[in-house]
């Protein structure tokens, strides 16, 4: 792993797309919906990717939580009970979301900057639908959404960018309020805004109109690339200035992480944020083959709920939190 | 400095929203923070921005058409609410009053992107073909003679497709 791919932690491509002559979720009716479900589980079984079926009904609550979580599904498809279901492919790169807030939403994810590999794979999954299906799609205004504001492309690219050092330096907000001019969007992965959990911030493109997929594309992977580029400056000169702060912070994170008994997710992100630093910038060398970014999402709440065989108050959920990071950083 | 939501308890959680570059920011308590937690997480700023300005768009005209997408029975004033489409054929009936402001938060109007092979039908092939024509007069200007006469028999079979 190259330095950049642990700042950019995943890309994500995400295409809206639409039956003819079926009514959107919003005015769907029971029977509608499993039609729907029904012809895109067609369209897409017979092919080797291997995608498995899940509907919304079959899903405790905590269960939802957990592919949010993941970022497997949205937090809208969870709220279409009844209706909603969804598609993952066996290596959880792929999924289709059915009866969201659109009739179907493809999204590819994959680790590191991979945006355009992701948009190639969504491209793919995309035409194999079409084959089966009708969508509603307009020569002037290309594929019809659910929302206005999607209609186009339909299409969203993210990045999932990990920012402990502008953070730290507070320059994220000069950073958004720069980007938001440009037709990007920023927000917090975990939490919201500049306060993101775990210095983690998505940046994403708004427009669907006016640019190709590819040039949507360009257009974020250049950002992305000044912003990854300012936050190892940053390192560099936590490197020459501060390097003692810098150390003793990152290690009194590995301390409590590795010895706490009881620890709140707030917190969690944060130190385990501090120790990835560590980890990037070549002082935290315990570390170097633990995946620090799955365990950020490992401790998210609704995670451990799920592992758990009975109902958790908070006290007992931030005890095992605690516990899984100590296992995980000292096993 | 009490909370914005309740105006009861400190606030302890501060917010800051960027909406077309200009910042603000929301203080909240604790409790009001969680409530509001599931909705800021489900929302697009811009579709805040839209839908605002959507409002303003079916208001300020004295605009009352009477009728409403006749597929889904979604209604002028329904539209405006909840800023969504009932169904596909929504965007025709909404369209002349929709598009400008679309145009205005996106700055473009038109679809330039991806054209689907079945759907798309005639429309693909003729892009297509817009494509390879652009391509032929380059070549002729760079005397590239072969290529642009393969490029010319491209064009051809693809017409006859038309
Ligand atoms: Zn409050
Ligand atoms: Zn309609």
């Amino acid at each position: 792993m190259d330095k950049e791919h642990e700042i950019v932690v995943t890309s994500r491509i995400r295409l809206a797309r639409n039956l003819k002559n079926y009514k959107f979720p919003v005015k769907m009716t029971g029977e509608e919906s499993n039609e729907i479900i029904d012809a895109v589980n067609n369209a897409i079984k017979d092919k080797d990717l291997n995608f498995k079926l899940t509907y919304m009904r079959d899903l405790t609550d905590v269960e939802k939580f957990v592919f949010i979580e993941k970022h497997f599904i949205s937090p809208a498809l969870s709220e279409n009970k009844n209706n909603g279901a969804f598609l993952l492919s066996a290596d959880d790169k792929i999924s289709i979301m059915i009866n969201e807030e659109d009739h179907i939403r493809i999204q590819t994810l994959g680790y590191g900057m991979c945006l355009n590999e992701c948009w190639e794979q969504a491209t793919k999954v995309d035409d194999m639908l079409e084959e089966h299906l009708d969508y509603a799609f307009d020569k002037e205004l290309g594929y019809i959404a659910s929302c206005p504001t999607n209609i186009g492309t339909g299409m969203r690219a993210s990045v999932m960018l990990h920012l402990p050092a502008l953070s730290m330096t507070n320059q994220m907000d000069r950073i958004l309020f720069g980007i938001s001019q440009l037709g990007i969007a920023v927000r917090g992965v975990y939490g919201e805004g500049t306060k993101s959990m775990g210095h983690l911030f998505q940046i994403s493109n708004q427009g669907t109109l006016g640019a190709t997929e590819e040039t949507l594309i360009e257009k974020i992977s250049q950002i992305v690339m000044q912003i990854v580029q300012k936050e190892q400056i940053t390192r560099e000169q936590f490197r020459k200035n501060n390097f003692d702060d810098i150390e003793d912070q990152i290690h009194r994170a590995y301390g409590i992480l590795t010895n706490a008994r009881s620890i709140c997710s707030d917190e969690a992100m944060k130190l385990l944020s501090y120790v990835k630093l560590g980890k990037e910038m070549g002082i935290m060398s315990k570390v170097d083959n633990k995946n620090l970014y799955g365990l950020m999402v490992e401790v998210q709440p609704n995670n451990i709920l799920s592992n758990a065989n009975e109902q958790l108050n908070l006290k007992e959920r931030d005890k095992i939190r605690a516990e899984i990071i100590r296992n995980k950083l000292l096993g | 400095m009490l909370c914005n939501e309740c105006g009861k308890n400190e606030a302890t959680v501060h917010l800051t929203h960027i909406i077309n570059g200009k910042k603000s920011e929301n203080h909240l308590c604790e409790e009001c923070a969680k409530k509001n937690q599931q909705m800021f997480n489900s929302t697009f700023t811009i579709e805040n921005v839209f839908s605002e300005m959507l409002n303003n768009a079916f208001n300020k005209s004295g605009y009352t058409p009477t009728k409403g997408c006749t597929t889904c029975g979604m209604t002028y004033d329904q539209f405006r609410k909840i800023g969504k489409f009932g169904c596909p054929d929504c965007i025709e009936t909404f369209k002349t009053k929709l598009m400008p402001v679309v145009k205005s938060i996106q700055g473009y109007d038109v679809h330039v992107g991806k054209i689907p092979k079945r759907a798309g039908g005639n429309y693909k092939l003729k892009k297509d073909i817009e494509k390879l024509k652009d391509e032929l007069k380059l070549m002729v200007e760079q005397e590239e003679y072969e290529k642009a006469a393969e490029l010319r028999d491209k064009i051809r079979n693809l017409e006859k497709g038309i």
